[in-house]
């Protein structure tokens, strides 16, 4: 697929579509926290990686790595360039998973459990981490600055709770 | 520092974030291409975060999909040829937009219907006003016509008692107490009927009644009373070998012979 993508093959761009566009509009939605930006957001995304495929090096991870890191710096750039404050975001973000996690139950029809459900399983520091990054587009650094923690604490609870995901979302 | 140590520090999940600098990223991306141990760990990593992105995915509006494809060269008759083969998510969502139409449809149909039985409910109930008017109209028309053509039917009927040469026509003229007064009286001495018809009269208290005699014998006996305002003829009681007629005013009901100051009409028989 990669191929067909380095090859302009539309067909491939439709299949990466099919597959991925839910999983980055998901986090989009999340950082931009508006539905027509965040449509905007995933348009120019697919775009991108039509366009910049070239720069895809399999040997430095998987293709939606890649893509997922276009998709959140791309978000973040939206948001920063509308002047979104932190402040607002903090306020509104215990709404807006809840919010969006029914949206996304209803439409996804998942067999296991909702993102809420996963999210309460981690303890209250890793909870912390994985919603400013994931949820909410801050970057580590930017954690670590506005909210007085070591950057490399950052790092780690950020690791401790990949880890925790990985038992939860039953990754091998 | 150990590969263990290394992990542990998050550096894996940094780079998975695009949060390292391009000095660190090249560094990582040594060690990577070094170690397997290390490239199985980033490959955890990386899938741990597919599997999170999957578990918080939002499915986007097909408009999106077709506005990207739209802007590939060459990418627009893909789309409605892969549309038929999408992944099973991608098929419930295409059902639950059918439902979503289908929804969409049934509310648009109720409200279309629900007006339109407003709509004729209002016609009909105007219609149903308009057609009580209608029949009040018609019968009024027909008590009307009822009305017109039995007053038709007397005044053939009185016609045919003028024009009868079996009917001998008496005239009452006024007396001194109204000069003016003209009656007559339409009598058929075969069937002795008597019938009246009034040209002029004065009009009377509604205590009074008019008061036909029949002069009988040299006799006053009496015909029936009768108030003024009647049009046409009359029907009187039936009268046998009278010579003359005159009317007088008597109390409501009549009296059993005239009070001759009162006498308004009179007219003798004329001799056949």
């Amino acid at each position: 697929m990669i191929k067909g993508l380095k090859a302009r093959n539309p067909a491939s761009l439709d299949y990466l579509y099919d597959h991925y566009s839910a999983a980055m509009y998901g986090i989009i939605t999340r950082v931009v926290k508006n539905k027509d930006v965040a449509e905007e957001v995933l348009q120019d995304v697919f775009l991108k990686i039509w366009d910049k495929i070239d720069a895809y090096d399999s040997s430095k991870g998987k293709l939606f790595t890649w893509m997922l890191n276009i998709a959140r710096n791309q978000a973040i750039d939206k948001t920063r360039s509308k002047e979104i404050s932190k402040g607002r975001k903090t306020d509104d973000i215990d709404n807006l998973v809840g919010k969006i996690d029914k949206a996304d139950y209803s439409e996804q029809n998942v067999e296991a459990i909702g993102l809420s459900e996963v999210l309460a399983k981690l303890n209250n520091d890793q909870r912390f981490v994985i919603e400013k990054l994931y949820l909410e587009g801050y970057t580590q650094s930017e954690v670590a600055e506005e909210f007085n923690i070591p950057l490399g604490t950052v790092k780690t609870r950020t690791r401790m709770a990949m880890i925790e995901l990985r038992t939860i979302l039953k990754v091998n | 520092m150990n590969i263990q140590e290394y992990i542990s520090t998050g550096i894996l999940e940094a780079y998975v974030l695009g949060e390292l600098t391009e000095a660190e990223r090249a560094q990582v991306e040594k060690n990577i291409s070094m170690s397997p141990e290390l490239k199985a760990e980033l490959s955890k990593v990386e899938e741990t975060l597919e599997a999170f992105a999957m578990k918080s995915a939002i499915k986007p509006r097909a408009e999106v999909k077709a506005a990207i494809m739209d802007k590939i060269p060459g990418a627009s008759k893909i789309v409605s040829r892969q549309e038929n083969a999408e992944t099973k998510v991608v098929e419930l969502s295409t059902q639950f937009n059918y439902w979503k139409y289908a929804a969409a449809a049934s509310i648009a149909f109720a409200l279309l219907t629900s007006y339109l039985a407003f709509n004729y409910h209002q016609r009909w109930v105007d219609t149903q006003a308009n057609l009580n008017n209608l029949i009040t109209q018609n019968q009024q028309m027909a008590q009307n016509y009822n009305t017109v053509n039995h007053k038709l039917d007397k005044i053939q009927n009185d016609l045919s008692i003028i024009e009868s040469i079996a009917f001998t026509k008496v005239v009452l003229k006024g007396t001194s107490n109204e000069p003016e007064a003209l009656a007559a009286i339409y009598w058929n001495t075969a069937t002795e009927e008597v019938f009246l018809s009034v040209q002029e009269l004065k009009g009377i208290s509604k205590e009074n009644q008019f008061q036909l005699w029949a002069i009988i014998d040299g006799q006053p006996v009496d015909a029936g009373v009768f108030d003024g305002n009647f049009a046409g003829l009359l029907k009187m009681k039936n009268i046998k070998g009278a010579v003359a007629f005159a009317v007088t005013v008597e109390p409501r009901g009549g009296k059993e012979s005239p009070t001759l100051e009162t006498m308004r009409l009179m007219g003798p028989v004329a001799k056949s």
